[in-house]
């Protein structure tokens, strides 16, 4: 176990419209840490770790494994993949179709010269531990997916490496199995503690397993944090989008009054200026008929229900407020509830709880309000 | 300042990273400047050969009579086989595609006319086609319009019919790309276009013909030059009756005494132009991207559904191209005289036990053996080598595109003019191998340097990069990836690769024919002996030999890597 130090990295691609993969990308990941990078495709995150696998060779900074430098410009260090003592998890599984189970998973150990009998016995516990052990004489092709995806977690973990790279392991998996692999690796990980980073473009995946997660975009890292402060406290608009708070409210400040979509929203917070943008998930806008107030504190305005759709739990429905759509998701609650009832062209009252909406000035950079508790702080302060 | 002190004590690393990549620099290009010299060179030699006082070679060549009738049929056989080799191929592949699943192995037939050895089929043709006692043209003779004419109808040994019989054969080439990107449509394109309204024969012109560009492109291009460079058709057949295209009269340049190599030289240029230029064309219009051929992922579902047709199609093909030229091999071989006549009774094995005992077929045989598996034993590294440089073609701007050029030049260069080129270097200093073997081995690793590296890079494309990197981080380092990894997954390559270089090289005639010696013979060239001298039941058991050995090569490769083996190429 090690933990990884990543200084000012950076990588392009050339070709005929270069690209620039990673941006100067400064990443510490302690021992025993479990890092999530998370992002779209094309965000740079795949590089990065093969970049720390030495699979890719990056053009400037420095990655250092504990005291070990296996990768510095400055001083021509690139330490080649197979010396760096990792291990490293594909989306394809990548096991080698032409030998079995058991030589997969005891490869690393022969490449690390490691005793006939002990390597046995290290397949043997390892096999064990993710359910693989009466598949050892089989061979990949034999194996289902969810199978092979375990094998190729044990191929990864077998040699006890310093530092375990995941590469989107899930995402060939289908949606139940995805869930309970997902939860393996949690336990594994939870049992064995080895440093990892993680890559994936799944929120609810990151959100589970990460210690931390690292939102990347165009190469660079937007936001480092637990699980809970991204999902609670995203610190940019992009984060904010990317981690499911959809709905997004253009605000302008006309005549003391913030309006969206041309009408009026009652309750925003004070802030210095004349616009800037809200973000809430769909969980987060309530409704209610129109007749009704609004909780206090809450952000609110009248709106019209588009359209509405039955999804068994909860329902889904499209509301306008002048030219612009939002979308909500109730709970579906008993039969006759009020919900159920919503037609095209219903008029309502639309607000969000105190502390559901993230306001996000013209820069995208997080505003602090009620809800986080800077804001609350500075709320006390005014 | 420490930043400084930093940089200065780590310097001799940093020369280090950059010493392991001229390292590696080195060693490719002196790879490509080993096979750039054993291609290069002998091409160099010829033409320079042709320039020699004041370009004597080059007068000779054109001003001589009846140079413009051998350009003028060149270009005929060369065009005219290729129309007939897009109209059967392509019409091959649609019926190949059109297969029901339990007759999906008759995909392979089509390919037999590469297989088998064309000095053979021509021969065959000859059996059937000879204005007098062709069997074909004897059984059309009853027919009750053709009653009163004593030879004909057909006459195989002119030029319309060497362009027939060629264009037949090169369909086989046309057939093996068209049907390949013909698998790859994805057959919801195809019914996109028919709930949009079309017709059958509408789908078939506005979207599964353009969608096949490509592939006809590349299939005809390789037709064509091929064409031009035919040998084999021409030279058995067009003597009789003064057909002469440019390669059979560089052959007959050689054989004049005494042998007018300069004349020769002067007449392969064109060829040797066209060819290069045709490969400088292709590289650019095309870049990297014609290599590979790609097949759709999800939601594939194969085009055309089957029919019966096709398969009537494909058995009608392999009929007249493959088994009527080799049923007529069989009954001269087991005739006593070629007479137009078959007399069963008569038949008798003599002629083998002849063939056998005499006309140094034996050692023939032991010879070409011997000279293939050797070539195919070093084609077979080389070629690897050079996939592995062109699979990572980024990291080798320099080295890449000659390297890529180099290979690719034995297959758009007729095989006349290589052996010519062999046999020019090699009877002379530094390096003398003429009379041994050697020039043999070396010509054939030539000519198999495209098929080797084709064959195996595509297999490694299909491999992809995941089971190596799986190893690397497993920490094992280049050597036992290699070894360990690589090796075994494509061993089925390694297989098919060898198996059917095999099989070309057995049958290899042309070149052969120019750079052999009186202690060096081959199967093809005691073949076209025995046929200069005019033995026709001998000259079938040879051939029937011959065939016996390919299609024991086939069998091999065939259990190697599946009955899709040939498909590959």
């Amino acid at each position: 176990m090690t933990n990884v130090s990543i200084r000012g990295l950076s990588k392009r691609f050339g070709g005929k419209s270069p690209t620039v993969a990673i941006d100067n990308l400064d990443l510490e990941v302690g021992q025993g840490e479990f890092v999530v990078l998370l992002g779209p495709s094309g965000c740079g995150k795949t590089t990065t770790l093969r970049c720390i696998a030495g699979l890719e060779s990056p053009e400037s900074g420095r990655v250092c494994f504990g005291e070990r430098p296996v990768y510095d410009a400055a001083a021509g260090i690139n330490v080649g993949a197979h010396k760096r003592n990792i291990g490293m998890v594909f989306q394809s599984y990548a096991l080698w179709p032409h030998m079995t189970v058991r030589k997969n998973i005891g490869y690393p150990l022969r490449t690390r010269r490691i005793k006939r009998a002990i390597a046995s016995e290290w397949i043997e516990e390892v096999a064990r531990l993710v359910d693989c052990g009466p598949l050892l004489d089989r061979y990949p092709t034999q194996l289902s997916g969810g199978q092979q995806q375990r094998v190729a977690l044990s191929r990864g973990l077998v040699a006890r490496p310093d530092l375990v790279l995941f590469d989107e392991p899930l995402s060939n998996l289908d949606a139940r199995l995805r869930d309970q692999v997902r939860t393996e690796i949690h336990e594994l990980h939870q049992r064995l503690k080895f440093t990892a980073v993680y890559v994936t473009h799944d929120q609810s995946e990151a959100l589970a397993l990460g210690d931390r997660l690292a939102i990347m975009r165009d190469g660079r890292i937007d936001q480092l944090a637990t699980p809970e402060e991204v999902f609670e406290n995203p610190a940019t608009e992009y984060v904010a989008e990317f981690i499911g708070m959809a709905n997004r409210l253009q605000l302008d400040r006309r005549d003391g009054h913030w309006v969206y979509g041309g009408h009026a929203v009652h309750g925003c917070p004070t802030v210095a200026s004349d616009e800037m943008a809200a973000r809430a998930r769909p969980e987060d806008l309530h409704l209610a008929p129109a007749s009704e107030n609004a909780p206090e504190d809450a952000v609110w305005f009248p709106a019209t229900v588009v359209a509405s759709e039955f999804g068994g739990r909860y329902i889904d429905v499209v509301i306008s407020i002048g030219d612009e759509r939002l979308h909500s998701r109730l709970p579906a609650g008993e039969r006759g509830n009020w919900a159920r009832s919503l037609l095209p062209g219903d008029p309502l009252l639309g607000f969000f709880p105190a502390g559901t909406l993230t306001f996000f000035d013209n820069t995208a950079t997080r505003i602090p309000t009620r809800g986080s508790s800077t804001a609350a702080r500075m709320a006390i302060g005014a | 300042m420490a930043a400084d002190a930093v940089s200065v004590g780590m310097r001799p690393r940093r020369r280090r990273v950059t010493r392991a990549r001229i390292g590696t620099a080195v060693a490719v290009g002196a790879f490509t400047a080993g096979l750039g010299y054993l291609t290069v060179v002998p091409l160099v030699r010829l033409q320079a050969l042709a320039f020699e006082d004041r370009g004597q070679g080059f007068v000779d060549a054109f001003t001589r009579p009846g140079i413009w009738t051998t350009i003028r049929m060149t270009i005929a056989l060369a065009l005219g086989s290729l129309a007939i080799a897009l109209v059967f191929g392509t019409a091959l592949a649609w019926a190949a595609n059109s297969l029901s699943p339990r007759l999906r192995p008759l995909r392979a037939l089509p390919i037999l006319p590469i297989v088998v050895p064309a000095i053979a089929s021509v021969l065959g043709w000859g059996f059937l086609f000879s204005p007098r006692p062709g069997y074909l043209n004897a059984l059309l003779r009853h027919l009750p319009w053709w009653t009163d004419i004593d030879q004909g109808p057909i006459n195989i040994y002119s030029l319309p019919w060497i362009i027939i019989i060629t264009g037949l054969a090169l369909a086989a080439f046309v057939y093996l790309f068209v049907s390949a990107s013909l698998e790859s449509i994805n057959g919801e394109l195809i019914e996109a276009a028919q709930v949009s309204g079309s017709s059958r024969a509408g789908v078939f012109f506005r979207v599964t013909l353009p969608l096949l560009r490509p592939a006809l492109v590349y299939g005809g291009g390789v037709a064509l030059l091929l064409g031009l460079g035919q040998f084999t058709a021409p030279l058995l057949l067009g003597r009789t009756q003064g057909v002469s295209v440019l390669t059979t009269e560089m052959y007959f340049a050689t054989k004049q005494e005494p042998a007018q190599y300069a004349l020769a030289a002067a007449l392969g240029s064109p060829l040797l132009l066209f060819g290069v230029g045709v490969l400088v064309l292709q590289r650019v219009l095309l870049g990297d991207h014609a290599r590979f051929v790609t097949h759709g992922s999800k939601g594939f579902r194969p085009a055309a559904r089957s029919s019966r047709l096709g398969a009537v199609a494909i058995l009608l093909y392999t009929l007249f191209a493959t088994v009527l030229p080799i049923v007529a091999l069989v009954i001269v071989a087991l005739s006593t005289w070629w007479t137009g006549d078959i007399v069963p009774s008569t038949f008798t094995l003599d002629n083998f036990r002849n063939v056998i005992e005499t006309s140094g077929i034996t050692s023939a045989i032991r010879t070409s053996l011997i000279v293939s598996v050797i070539a195919v034993g070093i084609a077979l590294p080389v070629g690897f080598i050079a996939a592995s440089i062109l699979y990572r073609r980024r990291e080798h701007r320099l080295m890449g595109p000659v390297l890529d050029f180099i290979v690719a030049m034995p297959l758009s260069i007729p095989a006349v003019i290589f052996g010519l080129g062999f046999l020019l270097t090699y009877t002379q200093g530094p390096v003398v191998l003429y009379g041994t073997n050697w020039v043999m081995i070396l010509v054939y690793v030539t000519l198999m340097l495209p098929f080797s590296t084709r064959m195996q890079l595509s297999g490694r494309v299909a491999l992809g990069d995941a089971y190596i990197e799986a190893s690397r981080v497993s920490g094992a380092g280049p050597v036992r990836t290699n070894l360990s990894i690589l090796a075994p997954l494509m061993r089925p390559t390694f297989g098919a690769a060898a198996a059917l270089m095999f099989v070309l090289l057995a049958n290899e005639f042309t070149a052969s024919l120019l750079v052999r010696s009186p202690t060096v013979q081959v199967m093809g060239t005691v073949l076209f002996d025995t046929y200069d001298n005019g033995l026709y039941p001998v000259v079938a058991c040879v051939a029937l030999i011959m065939i016996l050995v390919t299609a024991l090569g086939v069998l091999l490769a065939v259990l190697l890597s599946g009955s899709d083996a040939f498909r590959r190429l």
